[in-house]
């Protein structure tokens, strides 16, 4: 037994399987990133960490680190708070709540590329159904008053209600100073529901032992039984939650592919559609691959955030 | 300290009733313990008085005032629960706090942070945690103050438990089945424990349970419930000796009582396998009735004198006592006799045994299962 060598033969495939499929890519890439290399050409020249060079000190490459980041921090705490506060209501009611999960979970399933053309429908600036809406909000007296804040007194020009209705209301995704944010919306609306999903499993293994104690205990609202019982007993799931909301966030692609392409003047060039526009479009793959290198420490880093607080803080 | 009472309290969930009718009378000072097998309403019970649930008709009284509407937290009781229901992410010594600063911190003064600069916080912090300490001193917990519930014995967390209801200084105590996630040695130990500190604090302890052996221990009064009914309520000594009610007496006492089928003829004499039984009937003729007597009221005796026969099965050592399993030809029956070990040496499994009973103590049921009175000792 001792010099059989027969366990190599056994743990082999899956070690070999491993490396070409999901070692081995991250080397190439990490490999082409120092070089050149164009898809087609017979030979390429190293050039070190230029390309890295490049991606740290050029200014479309800012923009890029900014526009993916500022995504992130819009996108991950309003669909982590929606997924929780929606979870929260659905395991309240005594019924419908399989209804309510569908409604909310469809977004999810959807194909997230034949839902951003529809969108771009509803938010085009001349046809699209938002701004049909909003602009018949400009006649109704109530309304107007509502949102343009001349209920309370103030002047109703100088609010963005009611300077749109004077001019127009924004191309939601043909504008600098909301396309990111329509892009963040979207990926909102589509996220939230699988957050959702994800508490409403948290919700359920949370002991109702506990609840009944803190009743007794003279938790009276529902308020001070959320903070004593269910926010700290969800601890795990908010780790995952966050940690699986910004990856996905870092990965967002088809809605900018699909609505935007990366601008208007490169405010919506995420680092995914940085990938492929270089990678792809561009043939640069040695700048493509420094992008996808920069992007998985990026998913490193995060993912060894939630080891630590998986193994040290929430699990008890 | 206070006393609590029932008043027709009835539980339905739907179509389906939980509980019919419940009258329980619980004085200051009582440790009355709720026994039935699961799902007999017990548990249900104990939870209308916490105010967890709410009955669906009848009254629950605390000290006198009606708590229909009372919120469980201001009803002043305290509740331990089967699996303890320690906040997991929360300090002993924090867990211990909770239900004090819960009742004496006011909403902003609970405010992380901002709290800490409220005039009376400190003041009334300071309160807090000496009763803390207090209650830890008593259980012995003191050195268990800065883990949490998930590095504790189950043994510990008991007595954590136990801990978060005492520093309330609560009327009564409402225990639902605390010991029975503890070992069987632990649990005796507890048992013992209980009792000690219902002395000591002398408040109303309400119990409930599904072991009779814990309710006969501890309990100053014993309630046997099924399917929803309070069949009995007295002492442990009463309900052991005379229960009311075929289903209380196979419940109560292990092993259980021997329930024998028998006949009444129109004469009022009662045969059991064929042997008359002289105990004498009052306005009870022509019926089947079952005869109840429990093991250690049976005795082995030379076949002479012996009333009945049967074949050893099965002997049961316990040490200080030998159960005899004891085949008398009844299909779905065994007769059980508790024996001294000495006594039983020389019977061996498969041999014929005769044995007779202590005519005192038999008790007759009718086929509703209902007590009937028996004239020699003129009470139920």
């Amino acid at each position: 037994m001792q010099n059989s060598k027969v366990h190599y033969w056994f743990v082999a495939p899956a070690l070999i399987l491993m490396f070409i499929l999901l070692i081995l890519p991250v080397l190439v890439a990490a490999t082409l990133s120092m070089t050149d290399y164009s898809l087609g050409n017979s030979s390429f020249n190293w050039i070190g960490i230029e390309n890295y060079e490049k991606l740290f000190s050029r200014k479309s490459y800012a923009k890029m680190f900014s526009a993916s980041l500022t995504y992130v921090l819009i996108v991950v705490p309003i669909s982590v708070a929606l997924g929780l506060g929606s979870a929260l209501l659905i395991s309240s009611l005594k019924f419908g709540n399989e209804l309510y999960k569908a409604i909310f979970f469809l977004p999810v399933m959807a194909t997230l590329l034949a839902m951003a053309i529809v969108w771009e429908f509803a938010l085009n600036p001349i046809m699209g159904v938002v701004n049909d809406i909003l602009r018949s909000g400009c006649d109704k007296k109530f309304i107007y008053g509502l949102l343009s804040g001349a209920w309370y007194g103030a002047d109703p020009l100088q609010s963005w209600f009611g300077s749109s209705c004077e001019d127009r209301f924004p191309i939601w995704l043909g504008d600098k100073k909301y396309a990111l944010g329509t892009i963040a919306f979207i990926g909102i609306w589509q996220g939230f529901g699988f957050n959702m999903v994800l508490y409403l499993a948290g919700l359920t293994s949370v002991p109702r032992e506990l609840y009944q104690a803190a009743h007794m205990d003279g938790a009276d609202s529902a308020w001070e039984r959320f903070k004593l019982v269910t926010w700290p007993m969800l601890g795990p799931t908010h780790v995952f939650v966050i940690t699986i909301s910004s990856i996905r966030s870092f990965q967002v692609f088809d809605t900018v592919e699909a609505l935007t392409e990366g601008g208007p003047s490169k405010s919506t060039y995420v680092m995914v559609y940085a990938m492929f526009e270089k990678g792809v479009r561009q043939n640069l793959l040695g700048m493509g691959s420094a992008i996808t290198i920069v992007f998985l420490a990026f998913v490193l880093i995060l993912t060894l955030i939630q080891v630590y607080f998986v193994n040290r803080r929430v699990h008890y | 300290m206070a006393g609590i009472t029932l008043q027709s309290v009835t539980k339905a969930y739907g179509s389906q009733s939980v509980l019919n009718d419940v009258n329980l009378d619980i004085a200051d000072g009582e440790f009355l313990t709720l026994v039935g097998p699961s799902g007999c309403g017990k548990s249900t019970t104990l939870r209308i008085i916490a105010g967890l649930e709410k009955q669906s008709t009848g009254d629950v009284f605390i000290d006198g005032n009606i708590v229909n509407e009372t919120r469980p937290s201001q009803r002043d009781l305290a509740m331990v629960f089967q699996s303890y229901a320690l906040y997991p992410h929360l300090t002993v010594h924090q867990n211990l706090l909770t239900p004090l600063k819960l009742r004496d911190l006011s909403a902003l003064e609970r405010v992380p942070l901002f709290g800490h600069l409220m005039p009376e916080r400190r003041k009334k912090m300071s309160a807090i945690s000496s009763e803390v300490q207090k209650v830890a001193e008593i259980l012995k917990i003191e050195p268990l103050l800065d883990r949490k519930p998930g590095q504790l014995s189950g043994g510990q967390r008991q007595r954590v438990a136990l801990g978060r209801a005492m520093v309330r200084n609560p009327a009564a105590f409402l225990m639902d089945e605390p010991l029975s996630n503890l070992d069987a040695s632990l649990r005796v130990h507890m048992r013992a424990e209980l009792s000690e500190l219902h002395r000591e604090l002398k408040a109303t302890f309400i119990y409930v349970t599904h072991d009779q052996a814990e309710a006969l221990t501890m309990s100053d009064r014993i309630a046997v419930m099924m399917d929803g009914d309070l069949l009995q309520l007295g002492p442990p000594d009463e309900v052991y000796e005379n229960p009311n009610d075929i289903r209380v007496a196979e419940f109560i006492g292990s092993p259980k009582m021997n329930i024998l089928p028998a006949t009444c003829d129109e004469k009022g004499v009662i045969s059991c396998l064929g042997q008359k039984i002289k105990v004498a009937l009052k306005n009870i003729k022509n019926q089947s009735v079952s005869i109840g007597i429990r093991p250690e009221h049976l005795i082995l005796q030379s076949p002479s004198k012996a009333s009945f026969t049967g074949k050893l099965t099965y002997k049961e050592n316990l040490g200080s006592d030998v159960f005899l399993h004891l085949d008398i030809g009844l299909t779905d029956q065994k007769v059980v006799i508790r024996t001294e070990p000495q006594e039983s040496n020389s019977s061996k499994i498969g041999e014929t045994v005769s044995f007779g009973a202590n005519q005192n103590k038999y008790l007759v049921f009718n086929e509703n299962g209902k007590r009937i009175d028996t004239a020699r000792e003129g009470k139920v």
